[in-house]
């Protein structure tokens, strides 16, 4: 039903580009996440639709209707604000029941949408407890409840949870996906956690100054990172700077052959695909310290330059500092002015 | 992204900026006729006189009156030493006070900051009329004296000692606040790292804690001299005839000798004296405050 | 460090003080009070012969008690009202609008405190003179106005800055139109602070005693300028005693609303501590 559009849409502010002629369509029941660093626009952008920010240019439509100049309390759009902006003037009722009783809804209607709403969010008799008396999950939740219980079309999360502590963060992004599946709504949810944007999104956009580096599903996102800042941002990611030349990649030692045509290129490789094995020898580089996480270990690894990668092994045991090895990368990428060159086949190990 | 204004919101930002000078307009006319033009025009007025064909002409001869009149010279004189007496009494009492109610924690130092601030919810004119039934003639010291069969007080009522201590009660609130504050920018681990390396209580109140609130006692003391020079109720009641201090000197000089060019000189040579003080205290307040 | 010290032992210093300021400051109001309800107290008696209201009735009785009350009040009523109606518009430009000289216009409430006051006080005198606006009412409540100005604006300013930018875009987005938002949310969020400035502003106004002495007199009379007529010309001690209590009332009240504010650090910053 509800499918937001979002064409050339800019916004500057006095002399910086916050948002850069950035184009995304979002479609009917879809969430999206806006991923990137503070400063890359993700919440500008957020705001724009929300209609706490007016674009410098550009047009943003939710269901056909140009919406790009229309004030927020006349937008069918839903936000939650990384402080939870609760009103703490009122209880939790009237916090949900403001939105409802500005529409001139009957008593008996309010009071039942507000108790759904609670259900729906966990919080069933919490209507009359002061917002201060509430843990910080509750909050949001309560803050959470506000937004939909005015069927928003679209909602929009501002990185709602970077106050909660990991546990309670993992909790609550459940919650919400749950929630946003059973009420289908199209929802944009903005965060520079990389994990959150792996767990809940459809899809992932990942922004970098004011415009999308990648826009795609969170398994291509991770496994086929367009650039390597991409590539840098999701996940873990070793990233070496060398030449080709006649196919091989080459950084002081440690070289890959691939098939690209020569020239500058950096090489993207995973931890879980940086192979290592013994050598007898000098080796490509040497093991600086190894760190054993239980489950598996993580290895530090100094190429000959001082250039520090890693490496995720199994056991921990067999290996040890100030050991030589060499590297045997099974899945890995080569970028070239922000564009992959080189893909390995065998793209995850 | 956060950081940016969000007063953008759609539908304000076109009407934003005479909405904004319009609603501050009437505070700002406000002090514009009844604060800046009255001491431009006092200004103006006392330089500017009218001669004897009526025409102005610049003259400072309001001014020379005043420096050769013996009893104007003894009025100012009083002031200025009330004002001192006054500033340094209050800085030797809220000091140690101050000093005492940062360190402690205990439900003591509760009840002596509240005696301290106590003051403040006291108007001075019930205060004066306390000191009078207290110190004045025949009052609770006599009384109490007098049951034990000791001499008389020579009252301060009515002498320049009268507004000296009247003027300290009736300060210590706000100078105890403004020390107070400025000691909390003192921290426990600067003073504990000071006794450390050996330092004793006094070397730790000269060399760490003084320093680091001189700009605090600058305020009191500025704050202090600007409420003192031109002090009017305290002096008025408590204070001897003559000399008297500047602000009765004024009042008497406006309505009573109807003579509002003197008066209005006597208000800027008052300026004069305390503009140093004037400038500094609101230079601090303005650097602690942006809007 | 002095905290270890003084806590092992008994907090002499802190007995000291307490003692001291509590001879200094609490001792003389008591002597008033008691004098409020003594009929006859005769030197060189320590504790009065009689107590008793009578003087309470006496004072009531008169007419320019009551006439000074009814000046007091009506003051204090109009220059609150007038402060609140065009400092608080103001005081919410200066914290949510951008406009030109912004900074300037809202330091300059300060230039007041740059002089001493009473001199202020006379130079004002000296325009309201030509403008025949002296021994009027109106000349008093354009004098007091301008004492409250600071604390008016400065305060409110404060509370709405601290009211949170999210708080109101959130009921934007629920539905709300500016003027709604202002009503509903900022103001009930920044209404405790500002009911303290508009407290601080009235009590502030009852008290001020020199400008309407030297703007009002003789015409209008307010209570702390019939006490001080009172000091100087009362023979009889008792009036003043009781009109010192009745004067004490609305301090009283400031006093056990405006506490929180006071001990919160923020209003000495105010004063440039």
């Amino acid at each position: 039903m509800a499918m937001l559009d979002i064409q050339g849409v800019t916004k500057k502010f006095s002399t910086t580009m916050a948002v850069d002629d950035f184009s995304l369509t979002v479609a009917d029941g879809e969430l999206v996440c806006l991923l990137g660093p503070s400063g890359s626009g993700k919440s500008t952008l957020l705001r724009m639709i929300g209609g706490f920010e007016t674009p410098s240019g550009g047009l943003i439509t939710i269901d056909g209707d140009d919406v790009t100049r229309v004030p927020p309390e006349r937008r069918p759009t839903g936000m939650v604000f990384q402080s939870h902006a609760l009103w703490t003037h009122m209880n939790v009722f009237n916090n949900l029941a403001f939105g409802l009783k500005l529409r001139h809804l009957p008593k008996a209607e309010i009071r039942q949408k507000v108790e759904a709403v609670l259900e729906l969010v966990g919080l069933s008799g919490y209507g009359s407890r002061a917002t201060t008396q509430l843990s910080g999950g509750q909050q949001q939740r309560v803050a959470l409840a506000r937004s939909l219980v005015l069927e928003p079309k679209i909602l929009l999360l501002d990185e709602p949870f970077a106050s909660l502590d990991q546990h309670l963060r993992e909790r609550l992004r459940e919650e919400v996906r749950d929630i946003q599946q059973r009420l289908k709504i199209t929802t944009l949810f903005v965060t520079h956690g990389q994990d959150e944007a792996l767990a809940l999104a459809d899809r992932i956009v990942v922004m970098r100054d004011g415009h999308t580096e990648q826009a795609d599903r969170p398994d291509v996102v991770y496994r086929e990172p367009a650039s390597p800042f991409v590539a840098g941002f999701i996940g873990s990611m070793n990233l070496v700077d060398g030449t080709i030349a006649n196919n091989v990649f080459t950084h002081t030692g440690f070289t890959v052959p691939l098939t690209a045509a020569d020239g500058q290129a950096t090489l993207a490789v995973r931890p879980e695909a940086l192979h290592i094995v013994p050598a007898s020898g000098v080796g490509m580089a040497k093991i600086h310290r190894v760190t054993d996480y239980g489950t598996h270990a993580i290895v530090d690894i100094d190429l000959p330059d001082g250039v520090r990668l890693k490496a995720m092994v199994g056991e921990a045991r067999a290996w040890t500092a100030g050991q030589a090895i060499n590297l045997k990368p099974r899945a890995f990428a080569a970028y070239r002015d922000n564009v992959a060159i080189f893909r390995s086949l065998d793209n995850h190990g | 992204m956060t950081a940016l204004p969000a007063n953008d919101i759609v539908g304000t930002k076109s009407s934003r900026r005479p909405t904004g000078l319009l609603l501050v307009a009437a505070p700002v006319l406000l002090v514009c006729w009844l604060i800046i033009w009255p001491i431009i025009s006092a200004i103006i007025r006392t330089v500017w006189l009218p001669d004897t064909a009526g025409e102005r002409r610049f003259s400072l001869e309001t001014y020379q009156f005043f420096f050769s009149d013996q009893y104007s010279i003894n009025n100012l004189m009083v002031t200025l030493w009330t004002t001192a007496v006054t500033a340094l009494i209050l800085l030797l009492i809220c000091l140690p006070i101050a000093l005492y109610l940062r360190f402690a924690t205990n439900r003591i130092a509760a009840y002596v900051q509240g005696l301290a601030i106590f003051p403040m919810f006291v108007p001075s004119i019930i205060l004066s009329y306390a000191f009078i039934r207290v110190l004045g003639p025949n009052g609770t010291v006599d009384l109490l004296l007098n049951a034990v069969h000791l001499p008389h007080i020579r009252s301060p009522y009515l002498t320049p000692w009268g507004p000296v201590l009247g003027l300290v009660w009736d300060n210590i609130p706000l100078t105890v606040l403004i020390l107070l504050s400025g000691l909390g920018n003192v921290s426990n681990q600067s003073i504990e790292a000071a006794r450390d390396v050996g330092a004793g209580r006094i070397a730790v109140l000269w060399h760490i804690i003084l320093p680091r609130i001189s700009n605090s006692l600058l305020v009191a003391v500025s704050f202090t001299v600007l409420g003192i020079f031109s002090a009017f109720t305290l002096p008025y009641v408590l204070g001897p005839a003559a000399p008297e201090m500047m602000g009765p000197f004024m009042q008497r000089t406006f309505r009573d000798l109807n003579d509002p060019t003197t008066a209005i000189t006597q208000a800027v040579i008052a300026f004069g004296f305390c503009i140093v003080f004037g400038l500094f205290y609101v230079y601090s307040v303005a650097k602690n405050r942006a809007p | 460090m002095a905290r270890a010290l003084i806590e092992k032992r008994t907090d002499w210093t802190g007995i000291g003080f307490a003692a001291v300021l509590t001879i200094v400051i609490i001792f003389p109001l008591l002597v008033v009070g008691t004098w409020a309800f003594t009929n006859v107290w005769r030197y060189p008696s320590v504790i009065p012969q009689e107590f008793g209201l009578k003087f309470w009735q006496q004072t009531l009785a008169r007419a320019d008690v009551w006439s000074s009350i009814t000046t007091s009040l009506s003051l204090s009523v109009t220059v609150t009202l007038l402060s609140c109606v065009i400092c608080l518009p103001a005081a919410y430009a200066f914290a949510r609008m951008e406009f030109p000289a912004r900074n300037l216009l809202f330091f300059s409430f300060l230039a007041g405190h740059a002089f001493p006051k009473f001199g202020l006080l006379v130079a004002i005198a000296g325009i309201f003179l030509q403008l025949n606006l002296i021994a009027t009412f109106w000349g008093v409540v354009l004098i007091q106005l301008v004492g409250t100005l600071l604390f008016m604006i400065w305060i409110p300013v404060a509370a709405f800055q601290s009211v949170d930018r999210r708080m109101e875009e959130a009921a934007r987005d629920v539905g709300a139109k500016p003027f709604r938002v202002f009503w509903s949310i900022t103001l009930p969020q920044a209404g405790p602070t500002i009911a303290a400035a508009v407290l601080l502003s009235f009590v502030g106004t009852f008290y001020e005693t020199e400008g309407a002495w030297l703007i009002g007199a003789p015409q209008i009379r307010t209570l702390p300028v019939l006490m001080i007529s009172f000091i100087n010309n009362q023979p009889v001690i008792q009036y003043g005693a009781v009109l010192s209590v009745i004067l004490w009332v609305p301090s009283f009240a400031a006093l056990l609303f405006a506490r929180r504010i006071i001990s919160s650090g923020s209003f000495a910053r105010g004063f440039g501590g």
